[in-house]
Formats: C-alpha cells, structure tokens, sequence
C-alpha cells in the first residue's frame, strides 16, 4: 500500500471510529420532566396520524398521551415500563422504531451489513485500482519465480501475454 | 495454476479467462434480477396489505380495569365488578358522524340482551360532557354512559378513533374488537357464543 493510500485509509478509519463513538453514546439523557417526556414521546407512533411521532403532532389524542406520559413518568415508571404499556393497548405499531429482536432484528441488522459490505467491496476497489492495470501477481510472482525452466519460461510470458492483452475493457 | 504443470497452450489459457468473466456477468445478472424480483415481491406483498388494520393485541387478553364516572355524574361502573357477565364496551363521540350510524344498533343490542344479562357500556372520548349530554337526549339510549377524563381508558384499550367496539367474555377477556360502525350480525353473533358459554 503506497502512503497516501494508508492516510486516506487511516482517515476513513478515524472518522468511521468517531462516528461508532458518536452513535454509541446517543443523545445526552434529558434532566427537566419536559424533556423526558420529550425522549419518551418521540420514541411513540401518534395514534391518530400519518407517520408523526406523540412528541411532533398537535392533535388532541397526542396531547393526551404526552400528559399521560408526564403523570407516569412523575409516578417513577421508567420509560420502557411506559413504553410497554401503550404497547398493550396497541401493539408493537404504536413504536416508531421496530423492537431489536425477533423477525424486527433484519431492519436493523440489513444497514449494518450493508455498510460493512460495501466498505470492504471499497476497500478493494482502492486496492485494485493502486495496483494499476498490470496483473501484478502474475507477473511478480510466477514469471519472476525462481526454478522456472527457460522453455517454461517463454511458453509462460506469451500466456501471460495473450491474458494481459484482453484484460483492458 | 501450477507454473511447473504440463505447459498449458496459450489458446487454453484465453479460453478459460473468457469463460470465467463470461460466468462472472451472468452471476451478475442473475443476481441483480434475483435482487430486484425479491424486491418487487416485498412491495406488492407489502402494497396489498391495507396499512390501517391493525389486529388489536387486547384479543384474548385481559381487558384493561377501568372505574369510571357516569356522565351524569351518578355513580361509577367498574369492569372487573361485572365479572360473569358479557360486556360490550363503545367509545363515541358526539362529534363522530359513524356513531350516530350505529347508535341504533347499540340500542338493539342493549334491548335484546340486556335480560341475558348482558352490558352494554358507552365511553365518551375526546368530547365536552355538555355536548355528550346533548347528544344522547337527542339520540336516547338507556345503557350506562361515562366520561373518560384524560382518555386514560382510551388509551389503555388502543384507540384509534371513534367508534371503537369491544366485547369483554365473562372471564374477562376481550373477544372482539370492531373499529368503525359496529356491524349488528357480527356483535350479536359474538354475544350469543359468549352466552352459549355461561
């Protein structure tokens, strides 16, 4: 690998590190009753809607879940214990993030696959392309071998030849 | 490809790199159509389902206890004292156009079975009590109704909107859940099979 290859690699190495950190440690957890009821409503389908979060949707029924939230938030249930409980009335639909288990754990699982395999279908593209469109290993390592008889030799580099000469496309 | 092998003729050698990246497209291929038919099969399968129907999870389970005041202010139902006996519980509104469509079905249902012991019960949501008075001295209507202060009930029962119909069996569990207008065969049909059963 020449170096700026390795600094570039090293950089998206760096930055892919940061962002694992960032998405790891989540949002900072909220202190007021405002914002816990925030961080709980947000997590929740608005019953009435189309695609709004309780947190985002003026409607009377959102209203209604928010201060329900607040009372039982007051009451000492923690999140999920609420969380569970509207799930009760109507079901894994009222989460807005499906729950990271069973059938559910594919829409979570299916970014992160795609993502590891298109980082490392990347990472050999950049190696392929540094290594210019000389077919490196064979002519590095067979023509070049040592105990390779001369006629060998010969019939080897016109067959090596012949490959190379189609190889551009 | 062993070097020290039998010399291999170059013409040999062509043939199998065409071959290969010949094998190479078609895996392509096949795999992009693979691709792309597992995902039009996902979407029609997912186009074809009707987003807004939603099986209740309260099916078979325990229906959520409520106590809850008369609208008139009278006394205050609660559900597990009606334990043994069939309950069917409406949510309205006086606002809701389908409510005023299947109010004369909760009427027939209450006087014909309310000798059999079973209850009907209306649950006022999202709605001033004034204005729910209102409606039902229009409408009339003598089963028991209560206000849901906070909708606290609603919710603990997932509703969507109004109407929304349940029947509660005698041992408690909800059997049957019905948004939209409540259908009189199907209620009634549900009634006399949790009947039969007592």
């Amino acid at each position: 690998m020449r170096w700026p290859t390795a600094a570039l690699a090293g950089a998206v190495i760096v930055a892919g590190a940061a962002l694992a950190v960032v998405a790891a440690r989540g949002e900072p957890s909220p202190r007021t009753l405002e914002g816990r009821v925030h961080a709980v409503a947000s997590t929740l389908r608005c019953p009435v809607c189309q695609n709004l979060s309780v947190a985002d949707s003026p409607s009377l029924l959102a209203q209604q879940m928010r201060s329900t939230i607040a009372k039982e938030l007051q009451a000492g249930r923690s999140p999920d214990e609420i969380r569970g409980e509207f799930v009760a009335g109507y079901g894994e639909w009222i989460l807005l993030a499906p729950p990271k288990r069973g059938i559910d754990l594919v829409a979570w699982l299916i970014p992160i696959l795609l993502m590891a395999g298109g980082a490392a279908w990347a990472g050999l593209a950049v190696v392929r392309w540094t290594r210019g469109s000389v077919p490196a290993p064979i002519a590095s390592n067979a023509a070049t071998g040592p105990g390779l008889p001369p006629g060998d030799r010969v019939l080897l580099e016109r067959a090596i030849r012949s490959v190379s000469d189609e190889e551009p496309e | 490809m062993d070097p020290r092998g039998p010399a291999s003729h170059p013409s040999g050698l062509e043939a199998t790199g065409r071959w290969t990246r010949r094998r190479k497209r078609w895996v392509v291929l096949a795999g992009t159509l693979g691709g792309v038919a597992l995902l039009s099969v996902l979407l029609g399968f997912g186009l074809s389902r009707d987003p807004t129907l939603i099986r209740s999870p309260l099916l078979g389970r325990p229906a959520p206890d409520f106590s809850l005041r008369a609208l008139d202010g009278t006394d205050s139902i609660r559900l597990s004292d009606l334990r043994g006996q069939v309950v069917v519980i409406n949510f309205w509104a006086s606002w809701c156009a389908e409510c005023r469509v299947e109010h004369p079905v909760l009427a027939a249902t209450w006087d014909r079975y309310r000798e059999q012991g079973v209850v009907v019960l209306g649950i006022a949501f999202q709605d001033r009590p004034s204005a729910s008075r209102a409606y039902l001295s229009e409408l009339g209507g003598g089963w028991p109704q209560l206000s849901d202060p906070g909708e606290r009930t609603a919710l603990a029962y997932g509703v969507y909107g109004v109407p929304e119909t349940f029947v509660v069996a005698p041992d408690g569990r909800v059997m049957f859940k019905q948004v939209g207008a409540v259908n009189y065969g199907a209620l009634t049909d549900e009634i006399e099979r949790l009947v039969a059963t007592t």
